[in-house]
């Protein structure tokens, strides 16, 4: 029997995979790196770029808020005066727990993977809400180009230190590019404004020993996939059902890998059961294939809103692997 | 190409700092401002459309916005406060304990580009509020209640129910959100659905026409 890791390469290269990949069990996350402020259901806090996020209570997600008192960048045309990048954490104490941990993993058997988040994109519309970014791209592009250079210095600093400290062998990362249905911006504003800062961000780890770099968008954006290659991208994590799985895979496989095609909004909601997830889990395994492709919920992140579904979801997997291979 | 015709084109290229001038050279050319108003609209019906075919963008969809409320803004001082055209007051809002904005801004952005006057509550809208402001808002003829979680799919139903029984008339309820399916719309006693912001125009204009 393969390992996690090896069966995760056969998958990917196009090899002999000796069952399904489940999920996310190939990534070891070492969720102890210095980063980012997140809020905990029922809170809001202010995050390290004076960011303010509010998670409702009862409810699966945090969000930032955007009213004029809490908008951090006011005018794009001054994002100088408003967007103030916080230091990134070089202290042997800030990195003990992580180092610590990374160092427990078994390398042969599992990726120690980094969690980044949010990534350059989303952190346009965190800072100035998502009306105002997407116009900037058109209003005032020079500036907007500044401010994602900015911004991706930022993730470089922070890539170095990630490296540095625990010699990641997979990042995880996350920037939502799109609804559902469709990419929030055109192919040719994403090729001018946000594919240099991605080629340099993955670049970067990728020539600094990171072999698995996983970007995560749980939407529609087969039409940025020839972007997705070309900025170095192994596996796109989050593929929704809309975007054709199966066309996918059979175009890019080989070029780029697909984890997802079970929508976590299908079956992962309060009146979930299992047997909608072995539905879900069976149609996306039988309709996507051995190669290429990991069956995997959309939601970016190896639990679930709602307790028993994760789980539920790799236990049809597991069974499909003993009926497909 | 007509004064009004540049107008067009230039709403849907979404150049803001330009439409505001060609608005005043159509108007001094001897147009009216309803027929001028009457062309925009039409140009974000064409805009709606093309988003809905996803042959253009959020961004585009938003600049070209942005440009018509700055050529209705030289045409306001034109119309009398009760000559100008107008299919009445959309409330809307993203229900209770649901923070997302932006697929709701947008469906704003196109109600008001056809036609209507918005009130926007913004988000996380109890039902209680949705009810107050289409009481203390004249003409009001829409509610447009937005979702995106599957968790606020209950709120959603409470606020189309508690509008529905609230005891005011004359509104039709839209709702809307990726969660949301047209038989879920119709079971939770809703008017109208719509599946993006393009078709929420369209649908919200066939749903107050009658």
């Amino acid at each position: 029997m393969l390992t996690k890791r090896q069966n995760l390469m056969e998958t990917i290269k196009g090899g002999n995979p000796d069952r399904f990949v489940e999920q996310y069990e190939f990534m070891h996350f070492i969720m102890e790196v210095p980063g980012g402020t997140f809020p905990q259901p029922g809170q809001t806090i202010k995050n390290e770029w004076g960011i303010t996020f509010k998670w409702p209570e009862g409810q699966i997600g945090g969000f930032p808020v955007h009213d004029e008192e809490h908008k951090v960048l006011k005018d794009i045309t001054e994002w100088q005066k408003y967007v103030k990048a916080p230091a990134v954490k070089t202290s042997a104490e800030a990195w003990a727990p992580a180092i610590e941990h990374a160092n427990s993993v078994d390398r042969t058997e599992e990726f120690v993977t980094a969690f980044v988040a949010p990534g350059v994109f989303e952190m346009t519309h965190h800072l100035m809400s998502m009306e105002d970014a997407l116009m900037a791209l058109y209003e005032e592009p020079e500036k907007m180009h500044e401010l994602i250079d900015y911004l991706t210095e930022h993730e470089l600093a922070y890539a170095e230190e990630l490296i540095n400290r625990i010699h990641p062998d997979c990042i995880f990362h996350h920037d939502d590019w799109g609804s559902q249905k469709s990419s929030f911006i055109s192919p040719a504003m994403f090729e001018e404004f946000f594919l240099p800062a991605y080629k340099k961000i993955y670049g970067y780890y990728k020539a600094n020993g990171v072999e698995l770099i996983i970007h995560h968008s749980d939407s529609y954006a087969a039409n940025l996939v020839p972007f997705m290659i070309e900025m170095g991208v192994d596996i796109w994590q989050g593929v929704m059902t809309t975007n054709n799985t199966p066309e996918l895979v059979k175009k890019y496989g080989g070029q780029l890998s697909f984890m997802g095609d079970i929508d976590s909004g299908v079956v992962d909601f309060p009146a979930w059961t299992p047997e909608i997830a072995a539905k879900e889990v069976e149609r996306a395994c039988k309709n996507c294939g051995k190669l290429y492709f990991i069956p995997c919920q959309t939601q970016g992140g190896n639990w679930s809103s709602f307790p028993g579904v994760y789980d539920a979801i790799s236990a049809a997997i597991d069974k499909m692997s003993k009926e497909m291979f | 190409m007509s004064k009004i015709e540049e107008v067009k084109a230039m709403v849907e290229a979404g150049k803001s700092k330009v439409v505001p001038g060609l608005v005043q050279e159509a108007l001094a050319e001897g147009n009216s401002a309803d027929s001028i108003l009457q062309a925009m609209i039409a140009t974000m019906g064409v805009i709606g459309d093309k988003f809905s075919a996803g042959e253009i963008f959020v961004p585009e969809m938003l600049v070209a916005a942005k440009a018509m409320a700055k050529g209705v803004d030289v045409l306001k001082p034109h119309f009398s406060a009760d000559s100008r055209p107008s299919l009445g007051t959309c409330v809307i809002g993203t229900v209770a304990g649901d923070l997302h904005d932006i697929g709701k801004n947008l469906v704003a952005m196109m109600i008001e580009s056809a036609g209507f006057d918005v009130v926007n509550l913004g988000v996380d809208v109890s039902a209680a509020k949705f009810v107050e402001a289409v009481k203390e808002n004249k003409n009001v003829t829409l509610v447009a209640c937005s979702g995106l979680l599957t968790t606020t799919m209950p709120a959603m139903k409470e606020t189309v129910q508690t509008l529905k029984s609230c005891g005011e008339t004359g509104f039709k309820v839209i709702v809307g959100g990726a969660p949301v399916s047209p038989e879920y719309a119709a079971s939770i006693g809703a008017d109208g659905f719509a599946p993006d912001a393009g078709s929420a125009a369209v649908k919200a204009v066939e749903l107050v026409k009658g």
